[in-house]
Order: C-alpha cells, then structure tokens, then sequence
C-alpha cells in the first residue's frame, strides 16, 4: 500500500478565534484524485493551505503517511513542503523575473544541490510534455493558458507526492480549460500523484474520483461524479 | 604580534587589512548562500526593479565617491606642498609671520613684510657654510603671472635638468615657468602689483624679453616670470645692488651700500648639518628669522591633521546616512516582492533561502555602487586637483590609496550585515495572506 493523506479534526480558526473550516475527517487513498467545490469564501482554498501546513491557527492534524504535518516546527513542515508537495495556485503566482525553465525549476534554487540537476530536468520534461516550446522566454511574454502549464510543470517538477491545485482552469477560455484538464489528469495519473483540485469547473470536476463540497467552512458532501 | 605586524612589507599589511574589513561579508555569504543557487533568482529581480535599482547604485556611488574623493584630495594637497617646498631648504627673512613668510617666499603669495638689508644679506651670503643664498622681489606681474626677481643660482637649484633657451645674461631678460603663456623671444611689460590691484602700464617702457623656459617643477613657480633681482629694483628706482661703475654686472656679490632689501632669502647650504646651525646662526632676535619650510608645512599639516579626521568623520556620516537611505530602500523594495517571497515559503524554500535573495540583492547593489564610488572618489579627486593645480601651480596629483579602499570595503561590509533586516522583516509576515 502506497502512501496516504489523512485529515482529523480540523479546526481553522481566524484571527478573533472564529472557526472558519471544520473537517472531522477526510481521507485520500494513494493516487486519488479528489475534486473540491463550493461558493466563494466557503474554505476550499483553506483546506488547501492548512493541509499545505501555511497557516497558523489550525488545529487537528494532517498526516501523509507516518508524519503528521501540522504538528512539525515551521522550517521543518517547509522542508516537508519542498519534498512531497507541488502547488498550483489560483493566480499563479509565477515569478515574472524568470524564464519559463527557471520557473519550472525554481525548486531547484533552493534544494539539494545534488538534485538540482535533476529538477531542472523534470521541469523541462513537463514542459515539453504540456506543449511548451520555446521555454527561455520571460514568462510575462506567455498567455494565460501557457502561464498555467509553467505552474503545473513548476508544480510537478520535484516529484512531489501529493498536488495541490487551487482552481487551476479560472483564467482560461473553455478551449484551454479543456486542453489543461486533459494535460494535468492525463500527466497526475501518469505518475501516480495524488492530487486535491479546488474547482468551479464541472468538466474538471468530472475527472475526479471523488468530489467535496464544502459549504459554510463545513463539508457538505462527498461523492463519486456521475 | 606587534612586532610581526610591523615586520611584514606595507602592501602585504592592506591586503591584510582588506581581508579583515571583508571577512563579516564573506562570512555572512558563506553561511547564507551555503548549498543554494540564488543568482538567477536575484538577477531576473534586479532587472525587474532596474530604474529603482540604478538609483539605488548611483546614491550609493556619490556618497561613497564624495568621501573617498575629499580624503583623496587632502592627501594630495598635503603631498603637493611638501613636494612644492621641497627645493627650499631654509629661508631667512625679517622677523614675523614664518608661515605667512613662507607662503609669499615658497607660494608666491606675497604680503606687505619687513625687508631684509644689505648688511644682513651681505653676513648671510658671505657665510662659509652657505651654498647661495637667492634674494627674491615681487611686485610686479603680467598676466596674472608673478614676476619674481632672484639670482640665476637659484634657478640653476629649481630646475635640476637645465631650461629651455638660456638663463638671463642681462637685466631685461626673464625665464618664464613651464605654464606661463609666453614662448621664447616674446617680449612684455610688467604691471606693477599683482592680481587684481595690479596697474596695467605702471611700468610703461620697462619692456622685459623672454630668453628661456624652466621645466616643470610643480611649483608654483611653474606660473611665475623669473627675472633679475637687478631688474626689480631698477623698474621700481631703486638702485640694483651694484656700484655705478659695476652697472651691467647680474647677480651676487651685491655692494651692501646698493642693497635696497629683499623681503625674504632662500637659502641652500653646504650641508644638511650646516642647515640646522645657520637656522640657529640666523634666529635672531629683532633682526632676522631663520626658518625651514618644510618644519612650517609639518605643523601646518598637523593642524590640517584635525581636519582631515574631521572630513573622514563628515565622510562616514554621510556614508552611515546614506547607508541608512538604503536600507529604508531596500525594505520598500522587499515590500515589493513580499509576495514573491511568500511564493517560495510556499513551494518550501527555508527563510536561509529567502534571506539569501535579499540579502544578495541588497548586497550588489551596494558592492556595485561601492565600486562606482571608489571610481567616482578618483574622478572627483581628479578635477579638484586639476582646479587647485591650475589655480595654485602646485602639482596636486590624486591617487587612490589604501585608505580609501579600506573605507569602502568597511561601508560595504557594514551594510552588508544591514542588509539583512530588510530580509528578517519580509520573513514575518504571513505567508498565506501574501499569496491570496
């Protein structure tokens, strides 16, 4: 059996103590694919983060298999970040002084020098592998749908276990959406990742072997798409 | 210790010193970049932010390149003058003002002082210890040039190598300093006074030829007209040192009964030992002063020694300042990429790494305007030397020296191991609530 992400008991609480996200339990077996949806300030992008260990007033835990994420000290939990997750954040959040490579490879700037190599290489492998050519350019120069493939390839590139993508289709057109729905299913189920997507988008959704909803920071359902 | 640090040549000592000034940036690097690869990251921030950044290095660059360039400047002053008064051994004059004195005798800067009488030059110059002994007169000048009358000795004794044309066979003649604008053959008459007091025409039909050149000395006697002592005194009515039937004679012995003074006499003896006993022979009370101007330039550089400290202080002020500035820059700039910041908190970047980006960022802009700063110290020190040299004779050559280089590797370092507020500050804030 492969590794898996558990949830329990999670509280977010915000600054004045009010809980903001509750779940008792959730569970993601190794290579699921898990789909998150919801209204706007429900808490999907909460769960990421305090799944991610980036908050700060989270109670309860989150393990990935022996190690309980949110109980590690913080450089300690940033470390684990850089080893087992990738994350694809909602605006991108790419950084426009670098090329296309050097975003996919970013990573690589900060750990081991001995796997640098390597992670440049596998950024460069996504790219290619989501059809982007031309990867020296200034990331500035590339359109919403391109930019979007740098942040999966920078996302992928470490071989994280677990993938964390905050609503990854919202700057698209339909056309697009559709291509990068199919490049990141086709790419996470390729190499056995398991991924949670936070989405509005019901064709993205459709692809998930299980979906949340979360309303008023509490889950509100649990389903299998049709 | 202090033994071995006084055995070891100078180069070797600022080399040393060098290293010591940069060892707390080259720890901090050390530590901080240890294993992580930063560069493409800082680079691609320091073109986003170039026009900031370029203000940034020039700010640094001016203040670092005001400080260098003032001390550059003072050394090269001091160094000028001493080389300036190095021809003059000894001069004796009336009692008074021995640095007023030497600045009319050595500078050509002449000011209303009590003569020397014939007698008196007679006693120095007949003395068996002294070499010559050069009266000199001025009052006159063209072109803004000092006319200065002196024996031919005298400039035998300046221009080692001889000069261009010949020396003065003759009253009416002159030998011009190397940066007076006059060519050989040329002939001029002399105003009577100096500068702007000077009376064009106040000595109408006392028409002067010039018959040679005096090499570069770094003298102020590069911009002076050099012409008998004989000729001063008889443009003036006075009589020329010499008997009536010994009127065409030019230069010592003088007859002390036709001696009409001489404000100061610059004396060469036959030994450095002899210099040191006529400067005894010769302080005398009432009557004459005897005087090295090398010993008046010491004191006057010892005073000028407070005011060097006191510009070395105003420099680093001002560095510590603009060093200040800076980092009130740098922390507006790390509040810019705040978010990119959080971005690679959030991908798992440890705060070392985040602390290298900034802390490198911050630290070429200052490396780079440091060493901006040590070229502009040198370009400003350049000019003013130029503007002193042009304005003064004395040959002011400015050079980069060690000093300054240690001062700059000392800012550097010292703002180096600032910059590193700017990136705890950026650490603090929440990373998640930078990324939404």
């Amino acid at each position: 059996m492969g590794q898996s992400l558990r949830v329990a008991d999670l509280v977010v609480k915000s600054r004045s103590g009010r809980p903001l996200l509750t779940v008792p339990s959730l569970a993601a077996d190794p290579g699921a694919l898990i789909g998150i949806r919801g209204p706007s300030g429900a808490g999907k992008s909460t769960l990421l983060f305090a799944i991610s260990g980036l908050l700060e007033r989270v109670e309860g835990s989150v393990t990935w298999d022996e190690t309980e994420i949110l109980a590690l000290p913080i450089e300690q939990r940033t470390a684990f970040r850089a080893a087992h997750m990738g994350m694809i954040f909602q605006d991108l959040l790419l950084f426009e002084e670098l090329s296309a490579d050097q975003n996919a490879g970013v990573v690589s700037l900060f750990g081991q020098p001995s796997r640098r190599g390597k992670v440049n290489e596998q950024g460069g492998a996504h790219l290619a592998a989501l059809g982007l050519s031309d990867t020296a350019r200034s990331v500035v120069s590339y359109s919403g749908g391109e930019r979007q493939r740098v942040a999966i390839a920078r996302a992928l590139a470490s071989d994280p276990k677990i993938l964390l993508a905050d609503e990854p289709t919202a700057s698209l057109d339909r056309a697009n959406a559709d291509r990068l729905i199919d490049d990141l299913t086709g790419l996470v189920r390729a190499v056995g990742k398991t991924m949670i997507v936070v989405s509005h988008d019901a064709l993205l959704l459709k692809r998930m072997d299980r979906v949340l909803t979360i309303r008023d920071g509490q889950i509100a359902a649990d389903e299998v798409p049709a | 210790m202090r033994n071995w640090w006084d055995g070891i040549p100078a180069l070797v000592q600022d080399l040393l010193l060098s290293g010591l000034f940069l060892l707390p940036l080259i720890g901090l690097g050390v530590v901080l970049l240890r294993r992580f690869a930063p560069w493409p990251l800082v680079r691609g921030i320091l073109w986003r932010f170039r026009w900031p950044n370029v203000l940034f290095v020039l700010l640094i660059a001016i203040s670092v390149g005001m400080g260098i360039g003032l001390i550059a400047q003072e050394r090269g002053l001091r160094q000028g003058t001493a080389q300036a008064a190095d021809k003059f051994d000894m001069v004796i004059s009336a009692p008074g003002s021995e640095l007023t004195m030497m600045l009319a005798a050595v500078f050509l800067q002449p000011t209303d002082v009590p003569m020397v009488d014939g007698p008196t030059y007679a006693d120095i110059a007949n003395h068996d210890r002294i070499a010559f002994a050069a009266p000199i007169g001025f009052g006159d000048s063209y072109a803004g040039h000092p006319i200065v009358g002196t024996i031919a000795d005298f400039i035998s004794h300046l221009t080692e190598s001889g000069v261009e044309g010949r020396v003065w066979e003759q009253s009416g003649e002159a030998v011009v300093g190397a940066l007076v604008r006059l060519e050989i053959g040329d002939r001029f008459e002399p105003a009577h006074g100096i500068g702007f007091t000077a009376e064009v025409g106040g000595h109408d039909g006392e028409e002067l030829v010039v018959v040679g050149r005096m090499p570069r000395t770094g003298s102020p006697w590069d911009k002076a007209i050099l012409i008998p002592i004989e000729t001063v005194w008889e443009v003036h009515g006075l009589p020329n040192g010499h008997p009536f039937e010994e009127q065409g004679q030019i230069g010592p012995p003088f007859d002390p009964a036709y001696f009409p003074g001489t404000p100061a006499v610059i004396v060469r003896a036959e030994s450095l030992a002899a210099t040191y006993a006529l400067r005894t022979e010769f302080t005398r009370e009432n009557e004459t002063m005897a005087f090295f101007p090398g010993t008046v330039l010491a004191n006057l550089y010892s005073v000028m020694g407070d005011i060097r400290q006191a510009m070395s202080l105003m420099s680093i002020v001002t560095q510590v300042l603009v060093a200040i500035s800076v980092l009130l820059g740098l922390f507006i700039l790390s509040r810019l990429f705040q978010r990119q910041v959080a971005m690679l908190r959030a991908l798992g970047a440890p705060r070392r790494f985040v602390m290298a980006v900034v802390w490198l960022y911050g630290v070429v802009l200052l490396g780079v305007g440091t060493a901006l700063g040590l070229v502009f110290g040198l370009i400003a020190a350049a000019v003013l030397s130029l503007i002193v040299t042009q304005r003064t004779g004395v040959l002011v050559t400015a050079s980069l020296g060690w000093g300054e280089v240690h001062l700059a590797l000392a800012f550097l370092s010292v703002t180096a191991l600032l910059s590193l507020l700017p990136a705890l500050v950026v650490l603090r804030q929440p990373i998640a609530e930078n990324l939404r």
